[in-house]
């Protein structure tokens, strides 16, 4: 019989069908679904994040973290009744991607922590210009925008983004977050950014007190 | 350059092709853990810094080894350009050892030296300061040039020029570039030094601005180097072939430069010298070019640390003992610290030994940002250019002991400098004199500190 915290080690060490099985037979011994997510799978990943921190993990670890996750939350999903599926973060939409430069790093750093704490993320990649950002967020309605600059001919392109969005009348569809090596919390005020992170992992909680999340 | 750089082109039109997640996420982090996993190379903390011959080559071995099992990305066509260990190896046997930087009597010749060799490393120092601020830029840039220990310039870049904001791509960035190679032009000649080496263009990034540049002879083949560096993780664009080629063509010097990002697609510092090994190996295929810039920096943002003294003086012990072109790393903190933090001092010279006994022969942004700090690290490498390894890493050891994570302290030039006469503060003084004693009593001496 295995217990919670067995997903939660297998999902640490990025064990995909170990932790699917896992899962599954979790949920069929009638564990409560959220205590599944929350001490097995978010644990796990939360293990993964730690290491990472520690620097004993590195970024496709992240990735393939939340490849795990993905793998086994659709078992919860499926478990839980309705309402709570809702209450989830995961009906929130964010768009992310590096503003010019090919320097895509802090991005990927970003989109791995926003996915696997249950954002739907949008990632457009690298050397996006002011116009593909605000395409993407129209075609595919995302909630928050999020734009990552390495280099200072970057900073302009947001000013000029944050100011797009702002004649084409949309400005208030999208809360917009930036971060990067060559930014700051004044700069993202001086161009009117909803929030700023200094850190990758900021961007967590910024999206979560920005579109109100639990 | 030749008949290779040709194939490379075509290669990047008919080589396999992946998805780039796949290629950054699975194929790259699988084969450089699966070869260093093979060499058995490890890195062990007590020691910040990689001495020994063996674990070198077994290095550089790893990096020709991820070179031709992974190959170079092609971003625009999604396609990898893969090599033969036979045609590398025909590239490192073919390629000029030295480089000649800047014009005349300022010209500096670069050529291989061993660890411990009387010859110091060449100093290059920054010029500048991150602001929209011409004239404060020029001031900063005057404090480094001035200095006699001053080598060649690397511009840092402008963030502006008064209201104007550059763009990428557009006209504004051309004009920043140009602006910059005025002001080091300027700065070079006040200093009474006009053939000094000025770097690289560092307020453009794309081919058109880097190209017009050059064309405007501010920057030209005695003064300053293409960049043609290497994307993060073995990637190439059309951008670096035809910068490559447009340097050639102009009798350009390219800048070959790989700076590994510690912990983020890589492991640690064992991972971040073998992939340097490979980018420097990749760039000098689809290149002519004959020196190159190697660092490294944590994915926090870190320019310094034992894990990165490791790193870079792996990288270089490597490149000395197998690859024969002159290797330059850096010689700072980056922009986090200030002028005045022990921090920052220390690991100025931190850098500038590593230099010493790894058989480096240059060091660029010498010292982060004013003249005394670059002053400081220029005479370090010259005190410790003929030390043993053995006393070099002693002192290395020593100062990790002192070292501390920095914290972001920047002070104003005018309080550092007197800017009329461009003479450093008695306060600014004083703490390089301060160094001057710490390190004469771990066994370094220069001339002008008695």
């Amino acid at each position: 019989m295995v217990e919670i915290s067995d997903l939660r080690k297998v999902v640490g060490e990025l064990k995909q069908k170990e932790a699917e099985e896992i899962t599954k037979e979790l949920l069929a011994q009638g564990l409560d679904p959220l205590m599944v997510l929350e001490d097995g799978i978010v644990q796990g990943l939360n293990d993964v994040g730690e290491r990472f921190q520690a620097k004993k993990a590195i970024i496709p670890d992240l990735v393939k973290g939340g490849i795990v996750a993905r793998t086994c939350i659709p078992y919860v999903e499926a478990a839980l009744s309705k309402e709570e599926v809702q209450g989830a973060p995961k009906g929130k939409k964010i768009l992310i991607g590096t503003m010019l430069s090919q320097h895509n790093i802090g991005k990927n750093l970003v989109s791995t922590f926003l996915s696997i704490n249950g954002f739907d993320v949008v990632d457009i990649g690298s050397e996006n210009g002011p116009w593909d950002f605000y395409q993407k967020a129209e075609e595919v309605g995302v909630d928050m925008i999020a734009v990552s600059v390495m280099f200072i001919p970057a900073r302009e392109k947001v000013a000029e983004f944050t100011d797009l969005l702002n004649q084409l009348g949309v400005r208030e569809k999208y809360k917009v977050i930036v971060g990067g090596a060559i930014t700051s919390k004044k700069w993202a005020e001086s161009i009117g950014a909803d929030g700023w992170g200094a850190q990758a992992k900021d961007g967590v909680e910024l999206a979560k007190k920005l579109l109100e999340v639990a | 350059m030749g008949k290779l750089f040709w194939e490379i082109v075509d290669r990047t039109m008919t080589g396999p092709i992946m998805k780039e997640d796949e290629f950054e996420n699975e194929f790259f982090p699988t084969k450089i853990a699966e070869i260093v996993a093979k060499h058995k190379i490890e890195y062990d903390p007590e020691e910040p810094i990689m001495s020994d011959p063996g674990i070198a080559d077994e290095i550089f071995q790893a990096g020709l080894e991820l070179l031709v099992e992974v190959g170079l990305y092609c971003k625009d066509t999604k396609r990898i350009v893969k090599f033969t260990e036979e045609e590398i190896k025909e590239v490192i046997q073919t390629r000029k050892s030295e480089v000649t930087l800047g014009k005349d009597r300022d010209a500096v010749t670069l050529r291989p030296r061993a660890p411990g060799d009387e010859q110091h490393p060449y100093t290059f120092f920054p010029a500048g300061i991150l602001t929209r601020d011409v004239s404060k830029y020029k001031q900063y840039a005057l404090t480094t040039a001035q200095e006699p220990t001053c080598d060649g310039l690397i511009p840092v870049p402008l963030t502006g020029i008064g209201d104007i904001k550059p763009a990428s791509g557009t006209p504004t960035e051309t004009l920043l570039a140009l602006t910059e190679a005025q002001i080091m032009n300027e700065v070079a000649t006040w200093v009474g030094r006009p053939g000094l080496f000025l770097g690289i263009p560092m307020c453009a990034t794309t081919p058109g601005a880097l190209m017009t540049v050059f064309a405007s002879g501010l920057y030209n083949k005695y003064n300053c180097c293409m960049p043609v560096q290497i994307l993060q993780e073995m990637r190439i664009n059309y951008d670096r072939l035809n910068l490559a080629f447009f340097a050639q063509q102009h009798g350009i010097v390219p800048w070959i430069s790989s700076c590994a990002v510690l912990y983020a697609y890589i492991t640690g510092p064992v991972q971040a010298a073998v992939e340097i090994i490979a980018h420097t190996l990749g760039m000098m295929a689809f290149s002519d070019g004959s020196f190159t810039q190697a660092m490294s920096n944590t994915v926090d943002g870190l320019y310094a640390g034992p894990d990165i003294w490791w790193c870079n003086s792996a990288a270089a012990l490597a490149a000395e003992r197998n690859l024969n072109v002159p290797w330059i790393s850096f010689g700072c903190m980056g922009h986090q610290v200030g002028p005045l933090t022990d921090e920052s001092w220390y690991a100025i010279a931190a850098a500038s030994i590593t230099a010493c006994i790894s058989g480096m022969e240059g060091m660029w942004l010498v010292g982060g940002t004013t003249g005394l700090e670059a002053r400081w690290g220029a005479e370090i490498a010259r005190a410790a250019a003929g030390i043993k390894v053995s006393d070099g890493v002693a002192m290395i050891k020593e100062i990790a002991k002192k070292y501390k994570e920095p914290k972001h302290m920047p002070i104003p030039l005018n309080e550092l400098y007197d800017l009329k006469t461009l003479r450093p503060t008695k306060e600014f003084l004083d703490h390089y004199k301060k160094f001057t004693k710490i390190f004469r009593a771990m066994g370094l001496n220069y001339p002008t500190w008695d």
